[in-house]
């Protein structure tokens, strides 16, 4: 019986077009917003995103904000091999060195070779030792500023040579300038206490964790994830994605409720005339929502398609990443939407009264 | 005694008309022989598609017996009747209400499909009803493709294709012509006496009452038979 819907799509082209076209539409919106919400996401905290630590140890009243903590703990003992790393965080301005034009960027300070330096994609890792070195992230990559450029951080005067570039290495949508601990020693004033804002913690191992804490009581363990909400503007603009995104799910489902609840009752007359001549209710509730499910299924995966190829003519400095776990999860639920929407039909199949063949109500 | 494929005993139906009863069939008995023709007469209002959609299953009375080939089907449940009027009925409405988007063999198709009486036979089947009621050029049509005359053939190979004992036809010719009306009644005729079959024909058309074997009138919800002029 399943010939029906076909028969009734290609004989109505135009409507069923019309559909396909909102359901497709649709779909492409919430795929490209969300593509966009973690590119953005992306661009602004790769950083910490990248960073293979599950969890971190914050000063309890920065209230899970990694730029705002401080902790002054002796470390010493702690090596680069040690599960437990110190990690500083800090805005700050670089500049070449006889030049004026300045850069803002994030200065991270890492003991070198330790699980958070990241890996360079050109030139070496961090020095240890002898001379102050930085990484870059692959955006500050110039004509100018190449392995071996002499930087000066404008604050300190401290001058820092690029050792290398990074992979996407970003925190609140600024540049990462990687340093060593070191370095962050005497650009913060040579000051002798170890002063940095966090520990990142690489794995679960509860008795590190515990020797931490009872190192400093006025510190917390913070997941990951929430650190990242915590980078400045973060959470701000994310929630504004996903709140546009939230809203056009809602206005989806009403529109694709509409839109199927209208197309059932121009059909009722039809379905009480299949009723008439012996239809059951059940073969025409099956039908209709093979159509729907059809139609669904065809248009989601256009729009998966046309997201995959507007991905690819994306100018590159638009973040958007194509994310197929998360497109899968907001397929399912514009799926869903639009199954719920035909369950209005189904209440509409169900009522109609194979009477209404007979031209009672018209 | 020659077999009496519908019988109706004691039927009643009323509808709420605000707080009044409306009180359309009352106390209606009648029974329909194999292989004649029947024609029901009246005046508007006085209950015929009533009648008519109560023999076919449409809907319940709220009274009384409605017997199909011998099985009650008074309190039957929706699916089953809808499964009475896809193998024991044919119906014949007023508007033809062939489904817009299915071409005329697909309409006669879809009622073997569902009826599951879909075999290599069929084609020839539909072929052969089609040209019955002489519309077998136009079989790759669609509804709106035709006359309100061919939608009406269509209509009735539609409701013999499935082979039911009964058909029941609501006003079939209104929309025609004097002489298509005729030739349509003829066609209804021709096929109940050549396949033995039977059918009841609600009209407002007097001049095809002498193609009827039986004429009754609707009066006072009850059927009356009318002797032949
Ligand atoms: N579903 C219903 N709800 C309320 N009233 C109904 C319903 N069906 C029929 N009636 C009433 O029953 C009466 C008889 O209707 P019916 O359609 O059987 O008349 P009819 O004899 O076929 O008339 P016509 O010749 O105009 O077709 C009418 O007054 C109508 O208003
Ligand atoms: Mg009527």
């Amino acid at each position: 019986m399943y010939f029906l819907p076909f028969k009734e799509m290609t004989f109505f082209k135009v409507r069923y077009l019309l559909i396909s076209f909102i359901l497709f539409f649709v779909a492409i919106l919430v795929f490209v917003i969300s593509g966009l919400a973690n590119g953005l996401s992306m661009n602004n905290a790769s950083s910490v995103i990248n960073m293979s630590a599950d969890t971190f140890y914050l000063q309890k009243s920065a209230e899970g904000r990694m730029d705002r903590s401080h902790l002054t703990i002796d470390l010493g003992r702690l090596t680069s091999k040690s599960d437990a790393q110190p990690l500083g965080v800090q805005m700050g301005t670089i500049s070449k060195v006889n030049s004026e034009d300045k850069l803002d960027i994030t200065f991270m300070a890492v003991k070198p070779e330790s699980f958070l330096e990241p890996n360079v994609m050109e030139g070496k890792g961090l020095i240890s030792s002898g001379e102050n070195s930085v990484l870059l992230d692959h955006s500050l990559k110039s004509e100018t500023i190449r392995i071996g450029t002499i930087l000066k951080d404008a604050r300190s005067g401290v001058k820092l040579k690029v050792a290398g570039f990074m992979d996407d290495q970003t925190f609140s949508h600024t540049p990462v300038a990687l340093i060593s601990l070191d370095t962050w020693k005497e650009i913060s004033g040579g000051a002798d206490k170890t002063e940095f804002n966090a520990i990142a913690l690489n794995r679960a191992n509860s008795s590190l964790k515990e020797e931490i804490s009872s190192m400093d009581k006025n510190g917390e363990w913070v997941e990951k994830e929430l650190v990242i909400e915590g980078i400045p503007g973060y959470t701000a603009e994310q929630n504004s994605l996903y709140m546009m995104l939230s809203f056009l799910i809602v206005i989806a489902v009403f529109v694709l409720a509409a839109f199927f609840y209208i197309m059932t009752i121009q059909k009722t007359a039809q379905f009480g005339i299949l009723k008439a001549i012996g239809a059951k209710s059940s073969l025409l509730v099956k039908t209709t929502i093979f159509q729907v499910v059809l139609l669904t299924i065809v248009n989601i995966a256009a729009a998966v398609a046309f997201t995959k190829g507007f991905m690819m003519v994306l100018p590159d400095d638009i973040p958007f990443i194509f994310d197929m776990t998360q497109i899968a999860k907001f397929s399912g639920i514009l799926f869903l939407v639009s199954i719920l929407g035909s369950l209005l039909s189904v209440f509409n199949i169900v009522k109609a009264d194979p009477i209404q063949a007979m031209g009672r109500l018209e | 005694m020659v077999f009496e494929p519908l019988i109706l005993e004691h039927v009643e139906k009323s509808f709420k008309d605000g707080d009044k009863e409306n009180h359309i069939v009352r106390n209606l008995s009648f029974r329909l022989k194999m292989g004649e023709v029947v024609a029901v007469i009246g005046p508007s209002g006085s209950g015929k598609s009533t009648f008519l959609s109560i023999a076919g299953a449409l809907q319940s009375p709220d009274e009384g017996q409605v017997i199909v080939n011998g099985t009650n089907i008074s309190s039957y449940s929706d699916i089953e009747k809808a499964n009475i009027r896809l193998n024991h009925l044919g119906y014949i409405f007023q508007t033809s209400n062939l489904v817009p988007y299915l071409k005329v063999e697909e309409q006669l198709s879809l009622v073997l499909k569902m009826a599951n009486q879909w075999t290599k036979e069929s084609k020839r089947k539909i072929k052969e009803m089609l040209s019955a009621v002489g519309m077998e050029h136009r079989a790759k049509f669609y509804p709106h493709q035709l006359s309100g005359g061919e939608k009406q053939r269509v209509a009735i190979a539609r409701a013999f294709i499935n082979d039911p004992e009964i058909i029941l036809a609501d006003e079939p010719t209104a929309s025609l012509d004097p002489n298509r009306s005729m030739a349509i009644i003829e066609l209804i005729s021709k096929i109940v006496k050549e396949q033995n079959k039977s059918a009841i024909i609600v009209t407002h058309d007097e001049q095809i009452l002498p193609l009827c074997d039986r004429i009754f009138g609707m009066k006072d919800g009850q059927l009356v038979e009318v002797e032949k002029r």
